[in-house]
């Protein structure tokens, strides 16, 4: 007896699959490329000695940067850095752009205006914003004449660039500036998915606008809130560039020594690869830990 | 037949001998004076060296580091390049660089070679008893006087000009101007960031040192880093409010003379750029050059250090790639003149030295007196991270008005562990 061998058949749900496979597959191989293959390769490079110049092969050392790391005062202050800044930063830029989008949605007219003003600033590279932010934080710059003319003073200097504290409220108030708009169009989004039928049935049942507002929007936006949230802390704690020209330009390095840029000297200054991998690991690991704990932390809120 | 075999020979030719020629890829600095002077050298040289093409790539002096490094790190690094010697030094001691090819350059032999320049002017760049670099430029800064500021500020400049620390300190108070706490006319600017460069020489002059002689020790002379610690303190804005890093450079405004700047720090090739940006702006008139200060209670007199720029050439580079590189800098070596006058850059050659150029030169005897006085600049390996070393103490008591002794604890720690090889 011959039995004829059906040919196998693809179904329709395999076909699909594969079809998914194909689209996804640019994007799977850009990532494999540009991020999972550097950070594999920086993990391996954090356990090895290697200068930038250098033409000999990494040499193995185990834990050693890391051990370093650890012990080194100065990378603690890049952590302390971080911190200030990215708390000074992030809770403000979740908060402002929430009311300005808030504030935004709530007007009739302009809305387009307010949106496209408030965004512009965001389009402008980090470089060139802190540049800008330079010549008006000059001792002799407009933000000097500005806060005295508004404080009835002459002649102060506020020390911008200068006090280690005010240098990290400036480096503070120029990524305000930079990030907010972003941050207020992705709430701006968020307002617009909440239903309108929610609202008029509150409407219906009397709650005040602040009640509407507390118990209905914003519970309803904390899937944005929890994005923004997470956004805003991963980018600030990734800040550089402002640090990068202000130190550039004879800030103190100390106040606002952030571990990027700890990461950069380390690796082009000092050309010790296998040291700033190790930093940027660390850096890695926190800013995905801070991220699982966000997103934990809004799961359980009520 | 013959009407097509012509040009197809001459074209073969043509292919043929573009074929043969080498490219050597020289990537400097941006400097307008040496632009100009160098595309006409490349022309020239070209033209006597039909087989070498010369490519010639410009990048802002602050960024050139940072695209060497990257490009030697990806081996793909041109065959010839110049930068300052703390940064070029990891490239030797890293075996990026060849060594120079004596005979190829010109020279005929090494003892010939080291001749042919000021004693010591070579030291940064031998290693392990080869040479590793002929001299761009060797510079050393001396202090540069408005002298219509002094006058402006009823002061004589060719008898009140300082000669100590102590007097600058007065003669800068005096010149400056301020509005409230905020200066519009600074008296003396120090030439932020270059740290390396004049606090060294400072705490240098009164029997410091920034690593000690075991090699091991960091900051050594607390009276001596004190004093200097203690001046900067003083300088800065919680002290007489003289000046800071955070003003805008003085060296970018010296030249225009907008009664914004009465002193700076600079080396000759600043003469040339004020020639270019302000003709009418003249050496004795309006302009000065004085010695490096000292200090009243100085055990040393020491000048602001020599630094070079030095040609090298890409260890990488294939051996006809190196044997044209050595040749077209040479070359450029043999026009030493025209780089001192054109440019202000001293190539520190020992025929220039004794020139009627360099002697007929707007007060070459001072750089010259400041440079018999100078050590040479700090140049290891990690030059780089002690200059900020250098920067982060004196931001501290100049900005920060921190206490100058615990400033000069954690300086020290920092300079250990960076000896140390530690972060």
């Amino acid at each position: 007896m011959v039995t004829r061998r059906s040919k196998p058949r693809i179904t329709v749900a395999t076909r699909r699959a594969l079809w998914g496979w194909v689209f996804v597959l640019p994007a799977l191989a850009y990532f494999a490329i540009f991020s999972f293959y550097p950070i594999f390769n920086a993990v391996v490079l954090s356990f090895h000695s290697k200068s930038v110049l250098s033409l000999r092969p990494p040499v193995f050392i185990g834990w050693r940067n890391y051990t370093d790391l650890l012990g080194s005062a100065q990378f603690w202050n890049s952590w302390k850095a971080t911190g200030l800044f990215t708390v000074g930063t992030a809770v403000p830029l979740v908060i402002l752009s929430l009311l300005l989008a808030t504030l935004i949605v709530s007007r009739l007219r302009l809305q387009r205006f307010f949106q496209m003003a408030l965004y512009s600033p965001a389009v402008i590279p980090g470089v060139v914003a802190a540049a800008v932010w330079l010549l008006l934080l000059d001792p002799r710059g407009i933000a000097n004449q500005w806060v005295n003319f508004v404080l009835g003073m002459t002649g102060i200097d506020h020390r911008w660039l200068a006090s280690p504290e005010m240098v990290r409220i400036s480096t503070i108030l120029v990524y305000l500036w930079g990030k907010l708009g972003f941050f207020t169009i992705i709430f701006i989004a968020g307002l617009g998915s909440i239903p309108n039928s929610v609202r008029e049935a509150a409407r219906v049942d009397g709650a005040t606008a602040w009640q509407l507002y507390r118990w209905i929007t914003l519970p309803l936006l904390r899937p944005t809130t929890v994005l923004v949230s997470i956004m805003a802390t991963i980018l600030c704690m990734r800040t550089f560039s402002t640090q990068y020209l202000f130190t550039q330009a004879g800030a103190p390095r100390e106040p606002i020594n952030v571990v990027t840029l700890g990461i950069y000297t380390t690796a082009i200054r000092d050309h010790q690869l296998g040291l700033a991998s190790a930093m940027s690991i660390i850096l890695l690991l926190v800013m995905f830990a801070l991220a699982v704990v966000q997103f934990r932390v809004s799961r359980e809120a009520p | 037949m013959k009407s097509e075999l012509v040009p197809a020979i001459i074209w073969f030719l043509k292919f043929g001998a573009a074929f043969a020629q080498v490219e050597v890829v020289y990537w400097t600095h941006e400097d307008p004076n040496r632009t100009s002077l160098e595309e006409r050298l490349i022309t020239e040289f070209e033209a006597a060296n039909p087989d070498i093409v010369v490519t010639r790539v410009t990048n802002p002096a602050d960024q050139l580091a940072q695209l060497m490094l990257t490009a030697f790190a990806a081996n793909r690094g041109p065959d010839i390049f110049n930068m300052d010697i703390s940064n070029q030094f990891p490239y030797i001691v890293n075996e990026r660089v060849a060594p120079v090819d004596a005979e190829a350059a010109g020279f005929g032999s090494a003892e010939n070679l080291l001749d042919a320049y000021l004693p010591n002017m070579l030291d940064p760049v031998v290693h392990e008893g080869e040479i590793y670099g002929l001299p761009l430029e060797l510079t050393n800064w001396t202090i540069f006087v408005n002298m219509n500021v002094f006058r402006d500020a009823g002061l004589d400049p060719l008898t009140d000009y300082p000669t100590t620390w102590e007097e600058m300190m007065e003669v800068a108070d005096q010149l400056t101007i301020r509005d409230g706490d905020i200066i519009t006319r600074r008296g003396f600017d120090f030439r932020y960031p270059w740290y390396l460069n004049f606090v060294v020489p400072m705490v240098e002059q009164l029997g410091g040192q920034l690593v000690g002689d075991d090699g091991v020790s960091g900051a050594v002379g607390d009276e001596a880093w004190l004093q200097v610690l203690s001046y900067f303190r003083e300088w800065g804005p919680s002290g007489r409010n003289l000046g800071a890093p955070t003003y805008a450079n003085a060296r970018a405004l010296f030249n225009f003379d907008n009664n914004d700047i009465g002193m700076m720090e600079s080396g000759q090739y600043q003469i040339a750029r004020i020639g270019i940006d302000n003709p009418g702006f003249e050496p004795g008139e309006g302009w000065m050059i004085i010695p490096f200060p000292q200090w009243e209670n100085a055990v040393a007199d020491v000048a602001e250090p020599y630094y070079g720029h030095y040609w090298m050439v890409n260890a990488q580079s294939n051996a006809a790639k190196q044997d044209a590189a050595w040749r077209f800098i040479g070359y450029l070596t043999q026009h030493a003149d025209e780089y001192f006058e054109r440019v202000g850059v001293l190539q520190a050659t020992q025929e220039l030295v004794d020139s009627e150029t360099f002697r007929n030169h707007p007060y070459s005897d001072v750089f010259m007196s400041d440079l018999a006085k100078a050590n040479v600049i700090y140049y290891a390996e990690d030059a780089p991270r002690m200059q900020q070393l250098l920067q982060d103490a004196i931001e501290a008591v100049l900005l920060q008005n921190r206490e100058p002794a615990d400033v000069l604890l954690t300086l020290r720690e920092g300079i250990e562990r960076t000896l140390r090889g530690e972060y």
